[in-house]
């Protein structure tokens, strides 16, 4: 069983598969475990926030790295989630089990409304452009419902859907009596963050893994070979919904409130770039990429800088026209060929 | 009697004002879609841009018509820029360019949210309005039914009546073919993508007295332009457009007047779900079926 794990976690569906990889891999591991008990709770909060990030990113590059299908709404899944949890969560405050329900609840919307979506377009066997403009279309028009839901006829139970002013005072993560705020939420993030990476790189070392690879590939070759690709093209969309929908939800764990604007035209952009400088091809890269960019944006935003978005936007296309493969996954090529290596490889033919 | 004539009349502007609506956002972006594969997502902003360029010429002094026909080109040069520097190096590369120009939409929208600031004082509607049994009816908007009728036949005659028209269709359907017997290819696409980028600044211009003038305001457009164009498809794009553009509007103008304008854009994006399940390739592809099934059966 764990050799298993084992090996399909080194197989090739990512970079990093060196003894040296391992080694510089487990060092920001150790990293991020031991930063919060050198930085004050509100810095390693701000760091929580990357951290929920990654599993959107990787959400993203599941789907259109590995995958070949673009979204550009994933962000309606984060809002989806976060709203279902908002309500269900809320209804339940006295109860200490509310919070994991509404967990469960959240997912499961994002599921059942990807996979409507997803029956949709890929059973209709649409051209590959339309997609994430269907998506895109999708969590805009989320966007404006939520917007104007202000007014108190808008109310799920007790709990307000607030039009363009959000959801407020949405409860805190808890396991029974144990409540996820401060540190404990930080090492939350952390593990739900490792998690789904190692989860999602033996998935795709798996069979299930290399067939979707070979839908990109050539999809109707892989379903001349018998492979049922609608299904699986469906499947991942949903997986990679959920994802996205898993950080809505510690989104609004982290800062119990959501607005419409976090499904908004903006955000949307924001899985894409992570993905696209990252590297879509490559997990680690869209991890890294998320956390790197997610800092970026914040320190520029919080310092009142009004060209956060022109910058993003700016790395966006110099990303697409020089480096189409990604900035991390560029870099990290490079030095893979290290000029000793190569040396070696010469004193070997010779 | 007396009652039901206006009605009809006002449910017949209303339709054709959705229509005419849906064409004009969606025609530049049919345009480049159709003739270079390149999905323009900064398609919004183009039209952004064509407002602002109207409404900055025409507070200057320039009359409404003349500042609409500025516009044009105004945003035409930009494009042509656009093609120049980037979308050339994405051709054969659908989701590269649906990307590229993504980040460049948000660098316009930003850019002109900097540059302009939040909000800008709008142009009045010209024309006024008369009104028929209960009903009102906008002259505005029955002049904007016109120019979408005649920006299709203008399109029509370009595309079937100019050298450019049969140059660009044949760059179309087989560049490298094209280029071998001396079709200067990379111009038709700059030409090309210029003409979108222009048709967007001018559908712009045309809606900026409808609209609020913000650095955003691109967004609005973004929905109905892509449904359309979904709907439509890539077989032919401008039957597909206006096709598509009558069909939705068809749709949305009932939905919208029973349960409001929300419900009618859902409405909307309900129906492209349901209509790209029935015809994946759009409109176009299931008219040019009927079409050539027809041609088949007279020469029979």
């Amino acid at each position: 069983m764990i050799q298993r794990s084992l090996r399909l976690i080194g197989g090739p569906a990512d970079i990093g598969r060196t003894p040296l990889f391992w080694v510089g891999f487990a060092v920001a591991v150790a990293f991020f475990l031991l930063y919060p008990t050198q930085v004050s709770s509100f810095r390693a909060s701000n760091v929580a926030y990357y951290l929920l990030n990654v599993p959107m990113g990787l959400g993203m590059a599941l789907l259109w790295g590995y995958c070949g299908v673009l979204s550009f709404g994933h962000v309606a899944y984060f809002g989806i989630a976060a709203y279902l949890y908002g309500i269900i969560a809320g209804n339940m405050a006295g109860s200490s089990w509310g919070p994991l329900v509404g967990v469960g609840g959240g997912l499961l919307g994002c599921a059942i409304v990807a996979a409507i979506f997803g029956y949709f377009v890929f059973y209709a066997r649409v051209q590959k452009w339309i997609i994430p403009i269907l998506t895109l279309v999708f969590t805009l028009l989320l966007e404006t419902f939520l917007g104007q839901t202000a007014g108190y006829q808008w109310r799920v139970g007790t709990v307000l859907l607030g039009g363009y002013n959000g959801m407020t005072g949405i409860p805190w993560f808890q396991l029974g009596g144990f409540v996820f705020e401060g540190y404990s939420f930080y090492y939350l993030c952390l593990g739900i963050v490792i998690l789904t990476y190692f989860g999602l790189r033996m998935l795709m070392n798996a069979k299930f893994g290399q067939v979707v690879v070979a839908m990109r590939e050539d999809e109707l070759r892989t379903e001349m070979l018998g492979f049922d690709t609608r299904f699986r093209q469906c499947a991942v969309f949903v997986i990679s919904a959920m994802l996205a929908g898993l950080s809505g939800l510690l989104y609004v764990q982290w800062g119990n409130y959501i607005t419409p604007s976090q499904v908004g035209l903006l955000q949307a952009a924001l899985p894409v770039v992570w993905t696209a400088v990252g590297g879509r091809t490559s997990l680690l890269a869209v991890v890294i990429a998320t956390i790197v960019l997610n800092w970026l944006t914040y320190t520029l935003s919080s310092q009142g800088n009004q060209y956060a978005m022109v910058i993003i936007g700016g790395l966006l296309v110099v990303t697409m026209m020089f480096f189409p493969r990604g900035i991390v996954v560029m870099l990290a090529e490079t030095i893979g060929r290290r000029p000793w290596r190569r040396r070696q490889a010469a004193e070997g033919r010779s | 009697m007396s009652e039901s004539l206006p009605l009809a009349a006002s449910l017949i502007y209303q339709i054709g004002a959705t229509a005419a609506f849906l064409f004009l956002a969606a025609v530049g972006l049919v345009i480049i879609l159709g003739m270079m594969n390149i999905i323009n997502l900064a398609h919004g902003e183009l039209m952004m841009m064509g407002a602002y360029a109207a409404t900055i010429t025409h507070h200057a002094g320039l009359p409404f018509w003349a500042a609409v026909i500025a516009s044009f080109f105004v945003v035409a040069i930009f494009g042509a820029i656009m093609e120049l520097t980037i979308i050339r190096r994405f051709y054969g590369r659908e989701l590269g360019a649906l990307v590229v120009t993504w980040g460049i939409s948000l660098i316009m929208g930003q850019g002109a949210f900097l540059v302009f600031g939040p909000f800008m004082q709008a142009i009045k509607i010209p024309g006024g309005s008369f009104s028929y049994g209960a009903f009102s009816f906008s002259e505005y908007w029955i002049v904007l039914m016109l120019v979408s009728l005649l920006l299709v036949l203008a399109l029509w005659l370009v595309y079937n009546k100019t050298t450019y028209g049969l140059q660009a269709k044949a760059s179309m359907q087989n560049a490298e073919m094209a280029r071998s017997l001396g079709v200067p290819t990379k111009r038709i696409y700059t030409l090309t993508f210029a003409l979108g980028a222009g048709l967007a600044g001018l559908s712009g211009a045309l809606l900026a007295p409808t609209a609020t003038i913000a650095p955003f305001m691109g967004q609005q457009f973004v929905a109905p332009a892509f449904i359309t164009v979904v709907v439509g498809g890539g077989a032919n794009v401008i039957s597909g457009a206006v096709g598509s553009g009558v069909l939705l509007a068809l749709i949305k103008t009932p939905v919208g007047m029973a349960l409001g304008a929300f419900s009618g854009t859902v409405a909307l994006l309900i129906a492209a779900l349901i209509i790209i399940r029935i015809m994946p390739d759009g409109i176009s592809a299931r008219l040019q079926r009927v079409f050539d099934r027809r041609v088949q059966k007279r020469q029979s």
